[in-house]
Parts: C-alpha cells; sequence; structure tokens
C-alpha cells in the first residue's frame, strides 16, 4: 500500500505507489514528505510526486499496523522545520571541522555531493 | 521523413502497395547510410515500427478477400529482406549490436500449423492488455484474435498520437484515469519484438535492438539446444509429461522467443500477450511446452538458468501449471484458477513467502486498496470503491518492470561483478551453518535474490561490412568502439624541475607503484579460488602465474635494483610512508617466501624510529603485527638475532659507551615497536627452550643484545613505556637468565 521512498538529498517521502517503471521513476500519490528530527518528525502534505529514478535510494513498503505503533512524536510542521534548521547548523559545523583535520593531513574527503557530479 | 507521414494515408489503399516500396527504399538508403543507421533508441524504433507494421497489416486485413495487395505486400518485404541478407557480408560471427540494425529474414516457415500460428502472432501484437484479461472468455486464441483485429486497427489508426499506448476501449476501473500520454518508459503495448513474424510483419529493416536474427542460434545453441531447456525446466518446475508429437512445432517458436529473450532486456508484454495467449489455445498439451518456453523466454538461453529455481517447485504449486504465468491466463482458461503472480524468478523461500502474504492480505483485508498489488480481476469491483487509482500498472507491466531488472542482474562472472555481495552472503551463510550445528532453533530464512548466470560468452567481433559501399564503412558500435582520443603520455625530463615538484614526482612515483603491486596481490589473493574451478591442464599454468606474481609484487616492494646488492632500502620506506603501502605489506606478508619475509621484517625493523615518527598520523603500524608475526614464527635463530640487532640499533661489536640508544628508546616508547620487540625477543626464548644445546646462549651477541634491551627497559620509566598489543608470556623467563632478581622484579613491574 503505502510506501516510504528515501531520496538522494536525504529527504523522506511516503506515499502510495503507483507506477513504476525500469529506471525506477516512480508515480506516488498523496504524498507526504516527512522530515525526521531526533525523536519527532513532521508530515508536510504534497500532492502528486514524480520522482526520477536516478534520485532514488531506496523504496520499502509500510507496514500499516507497525506504522501506528511508533516511538516518533508527530510535531506541527513549524515545529519541525525549525528543529531541522537547528540540527543542520550543527551538522556544518561539524563538517567544517572534520574538513580541516584532514586538511592539516592532506587528505580532503571528497563530499557525497560532489562525488555524484564528477 | 517518410515513416511520420505514411500511416495516415488510409484513403490510398490502391497507391500503397507501390508507394510503400518506394518508401521501403528511402528507408533502406536512410538506414545504411544516413541518421537511422546507428539507432540506439529502441523505443523510438519500436515505436516507429509498430506505425509502419500496422499499415500494411491493416491493409492486409481490410483486403483479406483479395488477396492481390497482400501478395504484393508480401513481395516487396521479401526483396528488401533479401537485399539486406546480401548487403551485409560475413555476417556469420558479426556483432550483434550491429546486426540488429539490419533484420534479416525468418528461415523458412514450417507450413500447416505454424503458418497460422505466426498470423495469430502477428495478430496478437494488437491484443491490448485490458481485451485479453477481461473480454476474453476462453475462446481458443486463433479464432478469436482475427475478427476482432480489423475494429481494433481502425481505431489505433485514427489515433496516431497514442501509438504505443492504444485507448482502452473499456476500462479495468470505473473512474480509471484518463488516458495518459506516451511516456518514454512504458512498455509498448504492442509489438517491440517481431522477431518471428518478419517477413509479414516488418516490410522496412526497422533498428530494434530486441530482435536477433534467426542466423545466431550458434552461439547459444551450443550451450544447451533449446529442447533441452525446455525439457529441463519441465521436469523440474511442471512435472508434467508432455507428448512430443507436439515438441517439433514448437520447438522453432521456442527458439525464436528463447533467441528473442536472448537479448539484454528489451523483452515486453506484448511478448507475455503473444505466449500467453497461446497458451490459452485449444491444445491442452501445448500449454506447458509454451509456459516454458515463455519461462525460458525470461532467462538466459545459458545452461546457468536452473539458478533461478531452489527447490523444485511443485510442492508449493499445487495448481495446475499454467497458473503462475500471469493475470491474462486467467481469462483464457476456465475462471475456476487461481491467480497467482508470476514468481518463478524468485528464490523459492521468497515466492512462498510471497505467496503467504497474499493469502493473508486476501483473507483480511478484503476491502483494502491495492496501489501496486494486483490482487486479480475479481476484486476489482471492490477495489473501485475504496481508491479509484489502484491498479494503475498492470500486472504485465509490473512483470515486465521486474523482469528487465532481473535481466540486469545476469552477471557472467558474480564474482567479478559482485564480489561484496557474494561474500557478505557466504559469511552469512556460513555463520547460519555454525549456529545450526550448535542448536536446533528454527533457521531463519535468508531470502536470497539467485540471479541468472550467464556464461561467459567470448566472441570476437569481427566489425560489419557493407557490400556496395564505397571504401570501408565503419560502424562503431558497443562491441566495438571507435576510438575517440589519443592520449599520450609524455614524461617530462626538464633538469630545471624544481625540487618541490620532484618530491611531488617521488610520491607519485611511489603511490603508482603501491597501485600496481595492489592488484597483482588482489590477483594472487584470487588464485585459489581459481584453481578450484579451472580444469586440470590449466592448473600448473595457473601456479605458475601465481608464483611469477608474487615475484613481481615482491620486486615491487624492494625497488628493483639490477646492479646492486639493494642496499638501499629507500623505494621500501616510501612505500611504508604511506599508509596504504603499509597495508599492502601486512597483506603481501604471508605470500612472500620466508626469506623474502625476513628480508622485509629487517628493512623494516632497521628503520623504525623513521616509520613510527612518520606513523604518528596514521597509526596504521600495528596491523603489521600480525603477519610480522607470523613471519616470526618460521625465523631461524640468527636472522631473530639479527632482528633483535636492527631493533634495537647496536653496533656489531658492543661498545657500551652508549649512553642513550635512540633508536631502541624510540623503539620502545611506541606501540608496535614494543610489541614487535617483545615478539621478537620472545621468539627467541622459544627457541632457546625447545632446542637445549642451542647456540644462543654462548652466542655473545645476543647475551649482550638481551643485557642492552634489559637495561634500556629498565632504564625507561614506566610512563614512557608503551602499551604493547600483547605481552608474551615468556620475557620473564627470558629475562631470567640475564638479570638478577632484583631487575627482574622491576622488569615484572613494568611488563
Amino acid at each position: 500500500e503505502k510506501h516510504l521512498v528515501l531520496l538522494r538529498d536525504g529527504r523522506t517521502l511516503i506515499g502510495y505507489l503507483r507506477s513504476i517503471d525500469q529506471f525506477a521513476n516512480l508515480v506516488l500519490h498523496q504524498t507526504v514528505e516527512r522530515i525526521h528530527v531526533g525523536k519527532k518528525y513532521g508530515d508536510i502534505p504534497r500532492g502528486i510526486f514524480v520522482v526520477r529514478g536516478e534520485n532514488v535510494v531506496l523504496l520499502g513498503e509500510i507496514d500499516l499496523e507497525k506504522e501506528s505503533d511508533t516511538p516518533l512524536q508527530q510535531v506541527s510542521i513549524e515545529e519541525i522545520l525549525e528543529e531541522q534548521r537547528v540540527e543542520q547548523q550543527a551538522k556544518q559545523e561539524s563538517e567544517k571541522l572534520k574538513v580541516q583535520a584532514l586538511k592539516e593531513r592532506g587528505l580532503a574527503v571528497p563530499r557525497a555531493d560532489t562525488l555524484d557530479e564528477y | 521523413q517518410s515513416l511520420e507521414d505514411c500511416p495516415l494515408d488510409e484513403d490510398e489503399d490502391a497507391f500503397q502497395a507501390l508507394g510503400e516500396e518506394d518508401e521501403d527504399i528511402d528507408q533502406f538508403n536512410d538506414d545504411t547510410f544516413g541518421a537511422g543507421a546507428v539507432d540506439d533508441d529502441w523505443q523510438e524504433a519500436h515505436e516507429r515500427l509498430a506505425e509502419l507494421e500496422d499499415k500494411p497489416v491493416a491493409n492486409r486485413e481490410q483486403d483479406g478477400p483479395s488477396g492481390e495487395d497482400s501478395d504484393l505486400l508480401g513481395e516487396p518485404e521479401d526483396t528488401l529482406a533479401e537485399r539486406l541478407t546480401r548487403l551485409v557480408i560475413d555476417s556469420e560471427l558479426e556483432d550483434p549490436a550491429i546486426m540488429q540494425a539490419v533484420q534479416t529474414k525468418v528461415p523458412a516457415q514450417p507450413g500447416g500449423l505454424n503458418s497460422s500460428i505466426w498470423h495469430s502472432l502477428a495478430v496478437l501484437r494488437r491484443i491490448r492488455g485490458p481485451l485479453l484479461t477481461q473480454e476474453m472468455p476462453s475462446v481458443s486464441v486463433l479464432d478469436y484474435a482475427l475478427p476482432q483485429r480489423p475494429p481494433q486497427t481502425r481505431e489505433e489508426e485514427r489515433d496516431p498520437s497514442e501509438r504505443a499506448l492504444p485507448r482502452r476501449s473499456s476500462s479495468p476501473v470505473i473512474g480509471s484515469p484518463p488516458v495518459r500520454a506516451v511516456p518514454i518508459g512504458t512498455p509498448p503495448k504492442q509489438a517491440a519484438v517481431p522477431n518471428f513474424n518478419q517477413q509479414i510483419l516488418c516490410p522496412k529493416p526497422v533498428h530494434i535492438r530486441a530482435t536477433m536474427p534467426q542466423r545466431y542460434p550458434a552461439p547459444y545453441g551450443e550451450r544447451m539446444s533449446p529442447n533441452q531447456l525446455c525439457n529441463v525446466p519441465n521436469s523440474s518446475l511442471l512435472g508434467h509429461p508432455f507428448p512430443h508429437s507436439v515438441s517439433p512445432v514448437l520447438t522453432h517458436l521456442q527458439r525464436a522467443q528463447l533467441l528473442g529473450g536472448a537479448q539484454a532486456g528489451r523483452m515486453s508484454p506484448s511478448q507475455f500477450a503473444r505466449v500467453s495467449g497461446l497458451v490459452g489455445s485449444p491444445l491442452p498439451s501445448v500449454n506447458p511446452k509454451l509456459l516454458q518456453g515463455r519461462v525460458g523466454q525470461m532467462m538466459s538461453p545459458a545452461s546457468g538458468f536452473r539458478a533461478f529455481f531452489g527447490a523444485p517447485p511443485a510442492p508449493s504449486q499445487p495448481q495446475p501449471p499454467p497458473g503462475p504465468a500471469g493475470s491474462h491466463l486467467q481469462s483464457l482458461r476456465p475462471q475456476s484458477q487461481m491467480f497467482r503472480p508470476d514468481t518463478t524468478h524468485l528464490h523459492p523461500q521468497h515466492r512462498r513467502l510471497l505467496h503467504q502474504r497474499q493469502q493473508q492480505n486476501r483473507n483480511q483485508h478484503r476491502s483494502l486498496n491495492g496501489s501496486v498489488g494486483d490482487r486479480g480481476g475479481h476484486r476489482s469491483n471492490q477495489q473501485e470503491r475504496k481508491d479509484p487509482y489502484a491498479n494503475l500498472m498492470l500486472q504485465r507491466e509490473k512483470d515486465w518492470v521486474s523482469k528487465i531488472q532481473m535481466m540486469q542482474l545476469q552477471s557472467t562472472d558474480p564474482y567479478l561483478d559482485d564480489y561484496y555481495y557474494q561474500n557478505y552472503f557466504q559469511k552469512l551463510e556460513k555463520l547460519a551453518a555454525a549456529e545450526e550445528v550448535h542448536g536446533d532453533g528454527p533457521k531463519k530464512e535468508r531470502t536470497k535474490l539467485i540471479t541468472p548466470q550467464v556464461a561467459k560468452l567470448e566472441h570476437t567481433y569481427k566489425p560489419v561490412q557493407f557490400e556496395g559501399s564505397l571504401g570501408k564503412l565503419t560502424v562503431s558500435s558497443v562491441n566495438n568502439p571507435r576510438k575517440m582520443i589519443d592520449a599520450v603520455v609524455t614524461s617530462r625530463s626538464e633538469d630545471d624541475e624544481t625540487k618541490e615538484k620532484q618530491v611531488r614526482d617521488k610520491r607519485r612515483q611511489t603511490l603508482v607503484t603501491i597501485e600496481k603491486t595492489y592488484s597483482l596481490l588482489l590477483d594472487v589473493e584470487d588464485y585459489e579460488r581459481r584453481y578450484l574451478l579451472s580444469l586440470e591442464g590449466e592448473r600448473p599454468a595457473l601456479m605458475g602465474e601465481r608464483k611469477q606474481k608474487i615475484c613481481d609484487m615482491y620486486d615491487n616492494l624492494r625497488g628493483k635494483a639490477p646492479g646492486q646488492d639493494r642496499p638501499s632500502d629507500d623505494h621500501f620506506m616510501q612505500i611504508m610512508c604511506i599508509r596504504k603501502g603499509k597495508r599492502l605489506v601486512a597483506r603481501i606478508l604471508p605470500f612472500l617466501s620466508p626469506e623474502q619475509a625476513a628480508d622485509v621484517l629487517m628493512a623494516t625493523a632497521r628503520n623504525l624510529p623513521f616509520l613510527i615518527k612518520k606513523d604518528a598520523q596514521d597509526e596504521v603500524l600495528p596491523c603489521l603485527l600480525r603477519p610480522f608475526s607470523h613471519v616470526l614464527y618460521h625465523l631461524p635463530l640468527g636472522t631473530v638475532t639479527s632482528l633483535v640487532q636492527q631493533l634495537t640499533n647496536l653496533p656489531q661489536s658492543a661498545t657500551a659507551s652508549a649512553p642513550t640508544n635512540l633508536h631502541l628508546t624510540a623503539v620502545l616508547q611506541n606501540k608496535f615497536g614494543l610489541s614487535l620487540l617483545y615478539l621478537v625477543l620472545s621468539r627467541g626464548e622459544e627457541l632457546q627452550s625447545s632446542d637445549a644445546n642451542t647456540e644462543l646462549m654462548q652466542d655473545n651477541q645476543w647475551t649482550e643484545l638481551m643485557l642492552m634491551a634489559t637495561r634500556e627497559l629498565l632504564r625507561i620509566p614506566q610512563a614512557a613505556l608503551a602499551k604493547p598489543v600483547s605481552t608474551p608470556s615468556n620475557l620473564i623467563s627470558l629475562f631470567s637468565r640475564y638479570v638478577d632478581q632484583q631487575k627482574l622484579n622491576l622488569l615484572e613491574t613494568k611488563l
């Protein structure tokens, strides 16, 4: 029934999978984008999504019974977006420090997104 | 050009045939010389073909009673095909990528029954999914196909904009969404592959990748004749004896199907329709064979497809065999059959799970929406109510997509293509086996996707040559690529290079050496597996190769110095300075001969402080400990002595005046160094204790070294002493030979 799609940019989409093809292009119906931060999550309704296959990382079916018993807490959209922003900032800080340390060692770890667009 | 205009000339039936020949020639020229020569887009090609075929076939149907046009039509097609075959010379072992672009004529078909089958096949292609699934009760395929065709084609022709996706005359679901525009990924409803209807349906050579010229049975036939292929699954899959009288007729069909299916992944649901349409024919005995043919179609014609089926599915399929073939069968046979999606290509455990789940779903969730799950026609009424958007994809389409994905997984050498996956599952299986030995807990079903294994095809592709062309036409294809860039390596040997550059180059050289040696190492590590797989006769050769590679590796490590006596460790040091180099050495050591390994060890020990300094950031030296200890285990006394000497860096004649031995100090203060030292000492102790009258005790050198070592150990404050990886137990006994009790106690505390 409902499927959960993880995209390459980290977004999580949940919707009814209507159609696929050999490239894993997907058509999702009544899609909801779910943002997770820590234990909280928020849903943003999006409608119909057509996803190009190359951006799909994973796709899985949601067990509707299990969907209801989850330790995660659902919050409003504004709140979750705020949380996400905070988390992104923290990540960027730590990333910067890491890159600094690596530069000292003479290594340069390529970041995941730059790898894709070589 | 002419292609796009063609389909709409409905009015000019009389002129059709004649005009067609001109168009044929135009098209033909275009194909050979012009833009259409190498057309890799099979989907466009397919659409074009579909348009083309609609026209002549439709005409033929319309002019059924008057057979003139059909004859006329038949003729240009034949001559064209003949012309083509004449044009391409040396086409026996040809580049398949090119040959597909140039279709050939089907060899003479057997008459009678087959010709009617051909026709019905031609006609079946027109059949649309929904019609098949729902409106065709158990009528013979041959019967229902023909009369229905004309109205369909008329409709189709009026709809040029919807070539690939004909409008549904009846929607399976009330309120289904409007007809969608043709996306490029839509599995074609019309035939992409008229591979055995060529002379009927294909007036022009069109570039369809999926077709296979009939000349090709050779490479595939060698492995297993289609007969065998069909017989094998018959016994394992269906457990169904079938009359052999039917086989000659069908083998041809199946061979064509198999060959068609052998193409890398361009099967379409229409092929399914075609085959399964035939399955519903009044000849019940035909069914198993055809099913096999279709099943065989899914897999490569090579022998490995047996891997598809784990356990024989007979026990899990009490239903009559054609059940698994797909939903369209349901319509053609009596409705009593249970619908089962085609899961024969999945692992039997997986399949069982799937079916179980389906059963559960059916029982529990009667009114559940099915978005992707296709639960069968009889439930469509219930589904409409809840989810009007469900079942947008037909089962056929889903099968098509999953079949493509399975085809993508075909691999001639899974170890090469999918090394980590294979290893991972081997480890898992070993674990499971180990667990099973211990207890009889229920074994967890690990669903493993069994992928078809295609035997390697070794072909040298000769480039295609066209007759009648001026000069040599080179058509580049996948198997015969054209050279794009001329990359020439120029080494600069300027003297005014800066020192920095030289250093950089040197480092790069080292990196290159490391990479080369790594490739050799991977090969050598792989030899064991190849050994098992190879034939008896080839084994000595393999061994020889392996030895050679090992020597090469060693040379790479130490740096080939033809004139010298190999006094410099420089090359080796360079390698050891790089983290990857250290790892490489650790992996190579097991393969080296004892002398070579000892050599490596010595070099390391000799330069240990330097290495330690360089390793400060990486801290990867300890990875060398294990292989070193293995090596040490086999070392003789003399070597051990010199090793210790290297480690402690004592001059040959012990002048004890050196107050601080920096070398040894550094060694002792480093984890790796200390551990290595301990290992060496321990080895020496072992040798001593094992052999009573060994010379070691009498060896002055050894004694002095030991004294030195103990003195140093005592001197260094506890805090500065590194923490070794492991402290061998016999060190105490070793030291006890050389020092008195007091010092021994001190040493003990330090260790």
